[in-house]
């Protein structure tokens, strides 16, 4: 009759295109998400978290600072507890390493080498760093020990994500 | 390391370094004794897992040894299976980390270093209080290890 008569073939197009978008988009949300996800968390992660450490009494000796956060994995919401290893410098400026050793990940302590008892040791291959984090040449380790950066808010120590070690 | 594809990686990569293989033992048990197997398990998981975050460089975190507390000659049995595997790569040092006193009677069947833990009820305690439990029990291991290796070397 007029022109404007949609034929049986156009409406099941229609229909079809219509119904296919939806699902497609069903399909696609999900996945775009999954792909723009991890870039939200990244820029999430910038934040400084609150240690239990007064800044006034950071000293020169290395000590453990611990902070709790919550780390948000694809399936598991868990409570992780990272230490730092805080101190002043000769020039009063407070240094924060990363205990995570630079050769395969064990945990470094100040001073637990009794043969070394100023530098960073690691006890699974031995790896030792000086009290900047540098790594000592000859022991396994091929760079520094990140650092975290801190900021100070009401007196306590705040520490955001570890970097890589700058001067070295 | 932990049994990840990813850590497996690490491990082809950098097998030189790792020399050590830890084997979580995890009882189950149905009978009256349920939730003390229970609670060894978890006590186990636990710590095994907060050793393997200081020490991931040098040892695999092997996925637990889980076997039926009533029945230990069979259990015993894979345990050696296990050892006869591991022993094969080169996996100088192997150690099994336990809460549950039977193992101690097995104890020269093994070619393993066996540690064996009280296990601590955690269930009532305080959150703060649990995890300083567990630093002090993981501490405590980690020495054992350091002192098998500078035995060793
Ligand atoms: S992991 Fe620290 S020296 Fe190898």
């Amino acid at each position: 009759m007029s022109k404007h008569r949609v034929s049986r073939r156009q409406f099941l197009n229609y229909t079809l295109t219509g119904v296919g978008g939806f699902m497609a988009a069903g399909m696609l949300m999900p996945m775009v998400r999954f792909a723009v996800d991890p870039v939200l968390k990244a820029s999430e992660g910038g934040d400084f978290i609150a240690t239990k450490q007064r800044v006034d009494e950071i000293t020169t000796e290395p000590q453990r600072v611990d902070f709790t956060f919550t780390q948000k994995d694809a399936w598991y919401e868990s409570e992780v507890t990272n230490t730092a290893w805080v101190y002043r410098d000769d020039k009063g400026e407070i240094v924060a390493l990363s205990p995570v050793c630079k050769h395969l990940g064990c945990v470094v302590s100040w001073g637990s080498d009794s043969a070394n008892p100023d530098m960073f040791f690691c006890p699974c291959h031995y790896g030792l760093y000086t009290k900047d984090g540098v790594n000592v040449p000859g022991t396994p380790p091929l760079g520094p020990l990140d650092v975290f950066p801190y900021q100070e808010r009401d007196g306590i120590l705040y520490l955001g994500k570890a970097k890589p070690h700058k001067e070295a | 390391m932990r049994w990840t594809s990813s850590d497996m990686d690490m491990y082809m990569k950098e097998k030189e370094y790792v020399d050590t293989a830890v084997i979580p033992m995890l009882p189950v048990s149905f009978g009256s004794d349920m939730k003390q197997a229970a609670s060894m398990a978890e006590f186990i998981a636990l710590l095994t897992n907060q050793l393997e975050r200081q020490f991931r460089g040098r040892l695999v975190l092997l996925p637990g040894y889980t076997y039926f507390k009533n029945d230990s000659e069979k259990s015993l049995e894979g345990v050696k299976n296990w050892e006869r595997e591991l022993g094969k790569d080169q996996f100088k040092h192997v150690f099994i980390v336990t809460a549950d006193t039977e193992w101690k009677k097995h104890e020269r069947n093994l070619s393993s270093s066996l540690i064996w833990l009280p296990s601590i009820p955690l269930e009532h305690m305080d959150e703060n209080y649990k995890v300083s439990i567990i630093e002090d029990q993981v501490k405590q291991l980690m020495h054992l290890f350091i002192q098998k290796w500078r035995e060793s070397e």
